[in-house]
């Protein structure tokens, strides 16, 4: 697989394809999406669309496509080669969603989750294969969060297509199997051959799984956290492990929508309160502005102050 | 993300940011002394404020610092947590000495500059004079008499209140230069307005400036000048009536406008409604030995001491 567009820019997301086969662009196709590399702090996230001729179902199960996570590695990655190979019928496309474009979706002021960004790669994709001629009448997915809601806003976004959104739908439909060893190939294949674009010398290669639980990720975290900028981009900053070991290891940063009690925060900033503005005593009513006089509104509104010190 | 974050108390800085103008830095080789901070007697607040004479004390400059909460510095490879940007401008030495010279009119004497500018708080004060502009422009507020070699002054209220007018006057038209909105509202200069602002009167430009000039010199200076420029004070918002107390009295209440007064003859009380079956089932409860819920409420019936 090649990964080279995505490893040219691992900041931002990419999106890899096969050619489309062309008897999928006359004869009505399933469709199968799962993805890779939900859980891990570690890497991309990979969402991945394998897509075939609903008459050739039976020779896709002939490729022996089974559930990515029952598979070695080495058995992936030569179903991988298989499915590549069968380019007269099966057609995939992948989205890989970078650590950074989790980490900035997640911890943007407008909050955008882990669900809705998986969603929306998801209806990325289908919408790609749409476009790109691919004759969908079945699409079969793979859960992120409850099947049905997920089925609803699907069955609304694609009228027309029969959408069947079940959990383990990966080892019950082998067209998305088919999905989820592509899938898993390129997260394996990106985690792998990761380009670190901080300046970090010769990097320790041994993160182990990537998975918050996993030792040698937490010890490899801590080993590559700066005090000031925290991780590489390698790492999901949303996660809350990634936070944690921030929170008591890197210098503290406050931005100005964290989360605070607000009466508190609010005195901090100096802010009036809202109530104060009914209140009737104003200091101004009672004249008394000659102590402690507010600065002109010219270096108010530019934030300009007089100072006694350096 | 419920953590708090606890904020450190900051810690001196070894640099700072600073705009400056090029008068201060491009000194020239023959200058006498370095550019010095110095902590000056704020002529508006009375309280400490810095200043940064130029080299060899010719020029006066005032310190501004643009603070902002969440803001720091990247500076070449360090971090400096404050995001304090500093603007160092060049100002009149005539408003701090001003202070120093009203004082000293008090006594309506003519008397040697050098000896009325001292402040024990701020020795610094005396390097005012040193300044070009400070001995030239003295005439602008006060009277001079020369006696022999020796110069001596006395204030004049006339005078200093003409000079101010004209600092107001070129204020204004900096002001209308520069496009600054001076108009009455809340306005802010980040935003980009689409329209064209309405023409902001003669007046909101002149009291605009004033109020600007007025960061500069004192309370009653302020005040001096407004008149003198004849804008009357703004009235503060008259005071306004004490809230209305609700009426106690032990008469029912009644509603000013009760209209159901009117059609009266068609108002009839509702039969009560039919039950809910959860109701009915409460309803039929033994109730004996249960306080109302009313009795939580009502004031507690002093028990008497035995």
């Amino acid at each position: 697989m090649d990964l080279g567009p995505f490893e040219a820019d691992n900041t931002v997301s990419c999106r890899l394809a096969s050619a489309i086969p062309d008897i999928c662009k006359t004869d009505d196709c399933c469709l199968g999406i799962d993805e890779a590399g939900r859980g891990p702090v570690l890497g991309p996230m990979v969402y991945g669309i394998c897509f075939c001729p609903v008459s050739k179902k039976d020779e896709l199960k002939a490729l022996k496509v089974a559930d990515s996570k029952t598979l070695t590695e080495e058995q992936r990655e030569s179903l991988f080669v298989n499915l590549d190979e069968a380019k007269s019928f099966v057609g995939w496309a992948l989205q890989v969603i970078s650590p950074n474009t989790i980490s900035t979706s997640m911890l943007q002021r407008m909050k955008y989750n882990l669900n809705a960004l998986s969603h929306d790669a998801a209806i990325g994709l289908v919408q790609f294969a749409l476009d790109s001629g691919v004759q969908l009448k079945e699409v079969f997915v793979d859960t992120v969060g409850p099947a049905e809601k997920y089925q609803d806003k699907l069955s609304q976004r694609f009228p027309g297509i029969e959408v069947t959104v079940r959990p383990k739908a990966d080892s019950l439909f082998p067209i998305v199997s088919a999905a989820s060893i592509c899938a898993k190939v390129a997260r394996d294949h990106a985690v792998k051959g990761w380009k670190f674009l901080e300046d970090l010398g010769k990097v320790d290669t041994e993160y182990g799984s990537g998975y918050p639980g996993d030792p040698k990720t937490k010890s490899w975290l801590l080993n590559y956290l700066d005090p000031v900028f925290g991780y590489p981009q390698f790492v999901r900053f949303s996660w809350s492990t990634a936070q944690t070991l921030l929170d008591s290891n890197a210098v503290p940063v406050h931005w100005d929508d964290d989360e605070e009690d607000g009466e508190k925060s609010a005195a901090r900033q100096n802010n009036t309160s809202m109530l104060s503005y009914f209140n009737r005593t104003s200091s101004q009513a009672n004249g008394d502005q000659s102590s402690g006089r507010d600065a002109h509104r010219f270096f108010t509104e530019r934030r300009l102050q007089n100072i006694s010190s350096l | 993300m419920s953590t708090k974050k606890k904020r450190s108390p900051p810690t001196e800085n070894s640099s700072w940011v600073v705009i400056a103008t090029d008068s201060i830095v491009d000194v020239p080789k023959t200058a006498t002394g370095e550019p010095t901070f110095v902590k000056l007697r704020n002529p508006s607040t009375g309280s400490a404020s810095l200043y940064l004479f130029g080299s060899g004390d010719s020029d006066l400059y005032e310190v501004k610092a643009f603070t902002e909460d969440y803001h720091s510095w990247f500076i070449g490879q360090t971090v400096q947590r404050d995001g304090r940007l500093l603007y160092i401008t060049q100002m009149d030495p005539l408003y701090l000495l001003l202070p120093y010279l009203l004082k000293a009119g008090a006594e309506g004497k003519f008397q040697p500059v050098e000896q009325v500018v001292k402040d024990e708080d701020f020795p610094g004060c005396t390097r005012l004079l040193s300044c070009t502009r400070s001995l030239k422009s003295l005439h602008h507020v006060a009277d001079e008499k020369e006696v022999g070699s020796l110069k001596f002054h006395r204030v004049s209220q006339e005078k200093t209140l003409d000079w101010l007018k004209k600092k107001v006057e070129r204020t204004v038209s900096t002001l209308r230069k520069s496009n600054i909105s001076v108009g009455g509202g809340v306005k802010s200069s980040t935003f980009i307005r689409v329209k064209q602002e309405e023409q902001a009167s003669d007046e909101d430009y002149l009291r605009y400036a004033h109020g600007l000039v007025s960061e500069y010199i004192s309370e009653d200076l302020r005040k001096d000048l407004l008149k003198h420029l004849q804008l009357p004070e703004l009235s503060s918002p008259k005071q306004e009536p004490p809230a209305k107390k609700r009426k106690l009295s032990d008469l029912p209440v009644e509603a000013k406008d009760d209209y159901t007064k009117l059609n009266s003859s068609d108002f009839t009380r509702k039969p009560p409604k039919k039950m809910t079956a959860a109701q009915k089932s409460l309803a039929k409860v033994d109730k004996t030995g249960m306080k109302s819920l009313s009795a939580f409420f009502s004031p507690k019936v002093k028990q008497e001491k035995h």
